[in-house]
């Protein structure tokens, strides 16, 4: 410290004012080349931010725990409240479903009976890695989620990131243990799609809502509000056939789409290496996917991809079904 | 008399308090909280520190400290590099120079200080953030965080209050 008032206070004082100025400008002017740098893209910044969600990673681990068990206090509450009528309509879900499933079973059955017939070549097996959320960066301004799963564990830039009900984007930065993943409704994100009905391509580009934007849909394209989006595969990022939401209003200059996970709730999630080159540029990223050559590993599901969402990895391949009814279409009234 | 080596260590490690109590209030709103709709307005609560630090203690929260808890945010939250380091810059240095003002003074005072700071902040990080995405960013959820963040002022200051009491009253 400087004594007050003395002849060195007089000579310091004001230096030291100078270069607590040049400091400041100099910070300032560090965020603008921070700014530049960031735009630019590099895979310098990608490393950079994945190794910071990898630093806290380990305390967003333990510290995500508590708050799930939060979670479970509040959906208790909540489905306490809704019980006498959440049964009555999974019952009724209960029925369809089970009417869906001798419809599937049919299905697959002749499927792989066409597929002997034409000799189909059975795309490559998808890699399926679960995670659990461990950070939502909410926000204004970005929408994206850390999850428990890195490059350790086989996760890379540019997978797709799907929770049960569909897709809910893609890995924007990977590190070694942890990941974040881009939401479909940032602004960053634009999913080529299909509506499921009339096979009418567009982007699901996301504003920062809720309800992402469908865009470059063409003028005769048909669409109402319940219709269900899927991923049509082009760009080859994504596999086509992925869920992605339900069209949930119409207007003149936009058409929104609903997505099928509610954030909130989301708790674990499932990236998925389809094997498939897309927005990966660098040859070297996919020299460095292993999984891909040594079919069933641990946890990898050998599903043939352009399915769309397969069963659960830790269920077992549905079983050929005993009978063989003749009728495709499956009778919705038929109880397996 | 000379202080001993722990006596400094413990200086060293007292005076790093108001920078760590930013990056834990940074990680604790990042956690997933399963509460509808409050992702998208989530409390600024970083900001509320680095006010509170920059009026209180700007010795402990420098321009520096400011700095690299912006660029931490932004690498954690995959923001645009540069905005939150810039936005806390700025709040620390006018803070810091006003700072003074709200000295012996009700907290109210500080309460609309900080309203009135926050929300140029907010305003600069929309700028900011919709230049640099090169989109303009729904504008409802950042009113709405804005005032969440500032109601949520209280709460935050008075931890911060509890902690610069308890840690850092000697230093």
């Amino acid at each position: 410290m400087a004594q007050h008032g003395g002849p060195q206070q007089r000579i310091f004082s004001p230096i030291r004012t100078a270069l607590h100025r040049f400091a400041f400008i100099l910070l300032i002017v560090s965020c603008f080349a921070l700014m530049l740098l960031g735009k630019a893209d590099t895979v310098l910044i990608e490393r950079i931010r994945g190794a910071a969600v990898d630093l806290v990673s380990p305390f967003m681990n333990l510290a995500s725990r508590p708050a799930a068990s939060i979670d479970d206090v509040t959906t208790r509450i909540e489905s306490f409240a809704s019980l006498y009528e959440e049964n009555l309509r999974l019952r009724e879900q209960n029925r369809e479903l089970l009417a869906w499933q001798q419809v599937a079973r049919n299905l697959t059955y002749e499927n792989s009976r066409l597929r002997e017939l034409s000799h189909y070549a059975n795309p490559p097996s998808q890699h399926e890695v679960s995670a659990r959320v461990i950070a939502d960066m909410g926000g204004a301004f970005a929408h994206s989620m850390m999850i428990s799963a890195g490059t350790r564990d086989g996760v890379l830039k540019g997978q797709a990131v799907l929770s049960d009900e569909g897709l809910i984007g893609r890995i924007a930065d990977a590190g070694y243990q942890a990941s974040r993943v881009l939401l479909i409704t940032d602004i960053n994100s634009r999913i080529p799609v299909m509506i499921e009905n009339s096979r009418d391509r567009a982007f699901l580009s996301g504003d920062n809502t809720d309800r992402p934007l469908l865009t470059f849909l063409t003028a005769d394209a048909t669409v109402a509000p319940g219709d269900r989006v899927l991923t049509s595969g082009h760009g080859g990022a994504f596999p086509p056939g992925i869920p992605v939401g339900i069209v949930s209003s119409v207007s003149e200059n936009a058409v929104r789409v609903a997505p099928l996970f509610r954030r909130h709730q989301v708790e674990y999630l499932r990236v998925v290496n389809y094997g498939l080159a897309g927005i990966l540029k660098d040859p070297d990223a996919l020299h460095s996917m292993p999984h891909l050559d040594q079919g069933t590993s641990g946890h990898a599901a050998s599903l043939p991809t352009g399915v769309g969402v397969g069963p659960a990895s830790d269920e077992p391949a549905m079983p050929e079904p005993p009978t063989f009814s003749p009728s495709p279409s499956g009778t919705p009234g038929a109880r397996p | 008399m000379k202080p001993g080596v722990w006596q400094r260590l413990d200086v060293i490690a007292r005076s790093t308090v108001p920078a760590f109590s930013v990056f834990v209030l940074l990680l604790i709103g990042l956690l997933p909280y399963s509460i509808p709709k409050l992702a998208d307005v989530t409390p600024a609560l970083t900001l509320m520190a680095v006010f509170y630090w920059s009026v209180n203690r700007p010795d402990l929260l420098t321009g520096l400290a400011a700095f690299m808890l912006g660029l931490i945010q932004d690498l954690l939250t995959g923001l645009p590099l540069g905005v939150s380091s810039l936005v806390f810059l700025l709040v620390q240095s006018v803070s810091a120079n006003q700072g003074r003002f709200f000295h012996n003074k009700a907290f109210t005072v500080m309460w609309w200080g900080f309203t009135i700071v926050s929300l140029p902040a907010f305003l600069l990080q929309w700028l900011f953030s919709s230049a640099l995405t090169g989109a303009l960013l729904p504008f409802q959820p950042l009113v709405i965080s804005y005032l969440i963040t500032a109601g949520m002022f209280p709460l935050v200051a008075w931890i911060l209050v509890r902690i610069q009491n308890g840690l850092l009253r000697n230093l």
